[in-house]
């Protein structure tokens, strides 16, 4: 590849000519004020500079001095170009807006041909955008999709209605959540909840309008519900091989019941037992040569009980129902 | 070769079957150097086990002819036909290839008594090989690609068969009408032959060739074909894996390599390439009110797979070039540069990402992993489409039937930019740096792309190709190549010039005679001292030397320094008085009329002396043979600019990756430098010439320099003063003014048939007991092996040896 390694000396052409340099509102040159920046908006991607912004926007709202363009501009949205190109600039604002909405990956098609099937209807989605074709109609597809894809998205939002709690909770919390917020926010939210209301009737009949429709797209998994937390985490303390009785019924042990040396601690007789059964069967049916087979090495078994657990359970013919 | 009469029938020499292995050679000339006997034996055994080898020889001494002649002949004896892709680094080099490939083909006629079927071609640039009446007037090559290219693409010819009236090449279609496997007759071409026999076929020479190498035995081209991916995915995907690769002239093979595969831009190339997307769209919308259908077959095709859209290319035998690796080429482009459209949008929009980055006022250093991501923040480009961009542009220019190729190629840059970092993380470096040097205060940016793994782009030709030969002239330490290209060798060997006299004096002047030091270091290279000893050594070597001297400086900077403070000093007025000064400039026609000069003032007895640099034009390529260089001086070691960011990333690179430490590789390669220039001189066995080198540093890179030169320096030279060095040169030079014939190396450093039976005699019976004579070796001038220090490993530890690793293993799970 033969190098492009020839600087054009004075290619620099950073501090480009005339257009570049000029303010459009108030036609200061960078010529009489060198610190001069320029910043757009993008609502219309007028270039003007910092001290016009503040004059014009400082006070609030105000429609864009340029003319011809009508669009109402607030100070907070000014901002420095990225790009030297504003067509750019304004293309990749659109591309942001649309990577929010349009990110499926390779991995949630079926095909890779179906994954470049969507990716070319995305751009030509954000083409539709960038060169105002249909926009209205695009917009209203796009929503379509997003809230479409939340909902399908978000994990929690489709546990509750699993989990049948009942409707009352559900609405109530989200009434409480409104009232804290702004008029506006509220009105959102209340058009939203509203749309989400009905998905979750309308989507077991089926069809409904997500806006797009591309083929190949893999049905997302619902994550398997979540079981209640179990701290032993399926380990049991139970008694295998015995069974606890409630009560012996032997003469000399009823004394003891009744003698409250014994019991004022808060014991019970049953804990005795309990107790004496335990000791009886610890280490029942744990062998050591299991113990010491199962070596330091294999760290996948985590405890060494482990072994000798698994071991207890394999040993079936041992049945031990009552030893009194 | 021009030393040896050519070939002398009643002397032939046919090894016979005893001699390589059960091969017989047909060996051009009547004697055989021992060295040249030995290389062929290597690389026989190379080709036999299959596998690669280095080969270092010195130049001057049949290197080529060796190589040709054996592989032809191990090439002819064999029934599977193993091609031979022949490298070379440099135009004169391929032609003096062909020409000695061309004598050997006769010889062996003339030997065997028939024609053997042989097919051996050349292949350079369409600018060397063109006919066309108005396209070969073009200076450039690039116009004259565009131009050719606008003159033979397939479209325009299919607009001619339409009807439409365009300008076509008759060059280029008469080779249409013949049949396809036989465009010119078997036989050696040499370039000059290929243009006469089309000018008188009324053929083009380059398509020629280009169509004619699947079906060639020889081919011969230059490096860049099989390296350079662009080049070599068009020019070398037809050859098979079984063939043979020679890389000749080696020794900066790395470097080709890596340059192959960096791309610098500026923000002229950007504007340039913005200028082309927007040439691009035009041409888009043009076609789609015209010619809407052919957007949408290629669009169809795309649909497919990129491969789908290029039916003609077969899929087995294409190279695998590292710029696009093998599944891209299979996958299908993206849907979201599929549409014409589209696409130029995506270009415009990494352009413009392009753009921002340059006008940071900071040098910037990022690996490609980092430069992906921030461009996907900023501008939502994936990695994916980016890898695509390359191809994409091929296909959408070829439907786009443009003519003007050359517009494009600041874009097409940019798209090779843009697939080669979206395709390797490692081994690639993106270097920002806003302004020329360090003092500037007017931006002009340069964004490198850096390549710093010399292996990345040959890794497909070792991986491809079962006997790769890398030889070259100077290529010490041997070890190191294999290191940095990544590669496993089955033959390392060096060999040395067998000489009758010692026909050349290397020396190391580290003081002058006033007993102050001779560097070029940094820190006193512009000492006074230093200056004037440089300064005397010149003027002493240029009193005693009878015709021309070559002096090499590290640097142009160095050399116009030291010449102007030379000129304060009157040495160069002492100079004059013995020779003609010429001074080598970056200009390449400036230096070209220098050096006819010095060749007209040597050849004329008055003697000249050339001032040049380690690493320019006259060190590679241009020979100082016999009266043109009698003494070759190298004031101070030949060190790169090691301030260079570039260099320095790939320093790091080579000593994390390869293990390769940074004062290692940079002595390496002044070394090598410094031996490619002492080998300027020494042109062949009849030649003798004075070495001087002239730094003290020198003295510890001794074991670096090519096995010959360590050979012939004696220790005793290691450590000279000028006034030494300069007795000791006159002696050697009264040595060599004693008449000399070429008949007094018979039977030592040049065989007959008769003495080569000699020697495989006195082999075998040494085989049989059983030792390898150290003085075999050096009889057949193989360089000494290396002494391989074995360290003897201690039975036991104290800890217990390795029985206790196995326990402490066990204690860590």
């Amino acid at each position: 590849m033969s190098r492009l390694a020839s600087r054009v000396p004075g290619a620099s052409k950073r501090l480009a000519p005339d257009e570049d340099e000029l303010c459009n509102v108030c036609k200061s040159s960078r010529y009489l004020n060198p610190d001069m920046r320029f910043l757009v908006n993008p609502e219309c991607y007028h270039k003007m500079c910092e001290s016009c912004v503040d004059r014009i926007f400082t006070h609030g709202p105000a429609p864009c001095p340029l003319a011809g363009c009508n669009k109402t501009l607030r100070k907070a949205r000014f901002r420095t170009q990225t790009f030297e190109d504003l067509k750019v600039e304004r293309e990749v604002d659109i591309r942001r807006r649309i990577a929010k909405a349009m990110n499926k990956q390779e991995s949630d098609f079926e095909r890779l041909i179906d994954y470049n099937n969507y990716l070319e209807i995305v751009e030509e989605v954000t083409w539709n955008l960038i060169l105002n074709i249909d926009v209205e109609e695009t917009e209203r597809k796009l929503r379509l999709w997003e809230e479409a894809q939340k909902a399908e998205l978000n994990p929690n939002a489709t546990f509750r209605r699993v989990t049948d709690q009942p409707e009352a909770s559900q609405l109530s919390d989200s009434s409480h959540v409104v009232l804290k917020k702004g008029g506006t926010q509220r009105r959102a939210l209340a058009t939203s909840s509203g749309n989400t209301s009905t998905p979750s009737g309308t989507e077991e009949s089926g069809k409904r309008d997500t806006g797009f429709v591309f083929q190949g797209l893999k049905k997302r998994k619902l994550p398997p519900p979540e079981k209640a937390f179990d701290p032993f985490d399926g380990w049991s303390i139970e008694p295998q091989y015995y069974a606890l009785q409630e009560n012996h019924n032997y003469q000399w042990l009823t004394t003891y019941d009744s003698d409250p040396a014994y019991f004022a601690g808060g014991w019970q007789t049953r804990d005795y037992y309990s107790r004496m059964m335990e000791e009886a069967f610890g280490g029942m049916c744990i062998f050591l040569e299991d113990e010491k087979v199962a070596p330091l090495g294999s760290g996948d078994d985590d405890v060494g009980t482990q072994n000798a657990a698994n071991a207890a359970i394999g040993m079936k013919d041992v049945v031990m129902d009552d030893v009194f | 070769m021009e030393i040896r009469r050519p070939p002398n029938s009643d002397l032939p020499l046919v090894t016979g079957p005893s001699c390589i292995a059960e091969l017989e050679v047909l060996f051009p000339y009547p004697r055989v150097y021992p060295e040249q006997y030995a290389y062929m034996c290597d690389l026989k055994r190379t080709l036999d086990a299959g596998g690669h080898c280095v080969l270092e020889m010195p130049s001057g001494t049949g290197k080529t002819v060796s190589l040709l002649s054996l592989i032809v002949a191990y090439q002819l004896s064999s029934a599977e036909k193993r091609k031979l892709i022949y490298c070379s680094r440099t135009m004169s080099e391929i032609e003096k290839a062909l020409a000695e490939l061309r004598g050997l083909m006769k010889y062996r006629t003339q030997e065997l008594g028939y024609e053997e079927e042989f097919r051996g071609l050349g292949l350079t640039s369409r600018k060397n090989l063109c006919l066309h009446p108005t396209v070969k007037r073009e200076k450039s090559g690039t116009i004259v690609d565009a131009k050719c290219r606008s003159l033979t693409a397939g479209f325009v010819k299919e607009k001619k068969e339409r009807g439409e009236d365009v300008e076509i090449c008759v060059y280029h279609d008469n080779l249409d009408l013949l049949e396809p496997h036989n465009l010119i007759p078997p036989g050696v071409w040499t370039f000059d032959g290929m243009l006469k026999y089309g000018e008188q076929h009324k053929q083009c020479p380059y398509f020629t060739a280009r169509r004619m190498m699947p079906y060639c035995d020889v081919i011969i081209y230059s490096y860049h074909y099989l390296l350079d991916p662009k080049i070599a995915d068009r020019v070398s995907k037809e050859l098979s894996k079984d063939c043979i690769v020679v890389f000749d002239e080696a020794h900066n093979i790395d470097n080709v390599c890596i340059e192959s595969l960096s791309i610098d831009l500026t923000e002229d190339a950007l504007r340039k390439a913005t200028r082309g997307a927007n040439n691009l769209e035009r041409k888009i919308t043009e076609m789609k009110s015209t010619d809407a259908e052919k957007l949408q077959n290629e669009y169809a095709k795309l649909v497919e797979g990129l491969r789908a859209a290029d039916e003609a290319r077969d899929e087995n035998a294409f190279m695998s070039n590292p710029a696009l690796p093998d599944d891209l080429l299979t996958e299908a482009v993206p849907g979201n540069i599929r549409r014409a459209e589209h696409f130029v949008a995506f270009l415009k929009r990494f352009v413009e990402y392009l753009k921002t980055r340059m006008k940071v006022l900071h040098v910037i250093s990022e690996t490609p992993p980092s430069f992906l991501s921030h461009l996907k923040e900023l501008t939502f480009i994936e990695r994916k489409p980016l890898r695509f961009c390359a191809e994409r542009l091929t296909s959408l220019v070829r439907t786009l039937e443009l003519t003007n190729i050359e517009d494009y190629q600041p874009l097409q840059e940019v798209a090779t930019f843009a697939t080669l970092i979206a395709t390797y993380e490692t081994g690639f470096l993106l270097i920002l740096e806003p302004f020329e040097s360090a003092t500037a205060t007017v931006p002009n940016p340069i964004l490198h792309f850096t390549c710093l793994d010399a292996a990345i782009a040959i890794k497909p030709v070792f991986e491809r190709f079962s006997s790769v030969i890398v030889t070259s002239g100077t290529l010490s330490p041997l070890d190191m190549y294999p290191r940095m290209l990544n590669f496993n060798t089955v033959v390392q060997e060096s060999f040395t010039m067998t000489l009758t006299r010692k026909s050349f004096l290397p020396m190391i002047v580290d003081r002058g005679s006033d007993q102050n030091q001779i560097t070029s270091q940094f820190e006193h290279r512009n000492d006074g001292p230093v200056i004037r000893n440089f300064g005397n050594l010149l003027i002493e070597f240029c009193k005693l030397t009878p015709d021309g001297v070559v002096v090499f400086f590290p640097s142009y900077l160095y050399m116009e320094s030291i010449i102007s403070q030379w000129q304060g000093m009157g040495v160069l007025d002492t100079v004059w008085k013995y020779k003609l000064i010429l001074v080598e400039t970056p200009d390449a026609q400036e230096t070209s009329l220098a050096l006819e000069t010095f060749r007209t003032a040597c050849n004329n007895g008055r003697g000249a002396v050339l001032l040049c640099v380690a690493r320019g034009k006259v060190s590679e390529g241009i020979d100082f043979d016999h009266h043109y260089g009698r003494t070759v001086i190298n004031m101070g070691v030949p060190y790169q600019y090691t301030e260079s960011r570039i260099l320095k990333a790939r320093l790091e690179f080579l000593r994390e990756t390869y293990r390769i430490k940074e004062a290692d590789f940079l002595s390496f390669d002044a070394m090598r430098h410094a031996a490619q220039c002492l080998g300027r001189v020494i042109r062949g066995k009849d030649d003798y010439g004075i070495m001087v080198l002239a730094d003290k540093r020198f003295g510890k890179k001794i074991t670096q320099l090519p096995k010959w030169i360590q050979m012939a320096l004696e220790t005793k030279n290691t450590k000279l003063s000028v006034d030494q060095a300069v007795s000791h040169a006159k002696a050697f030079l009264r040595e060599m003014s004693v008449p000399w014939s070429r008949g007094e190396q018979e039977g030592h450093s040049s065989w007959s048939m008769a003495d080569l039976e000699r020697h495989l005699e006195k082999k075998r019976v040494e085989a049989i007991s059983g030792t390898e004579h150290p003085g075999m070796r050096a009889a057949e001038g193989r360089a000494e092996r290396p002494r391989v220090v074995e360290v003897a490993k201690g039975e036991d530890d104290e800890f217990g040896g390795a029985g206790m690793d196995e326990v402490m293993a066990g204690l860590d799970a």
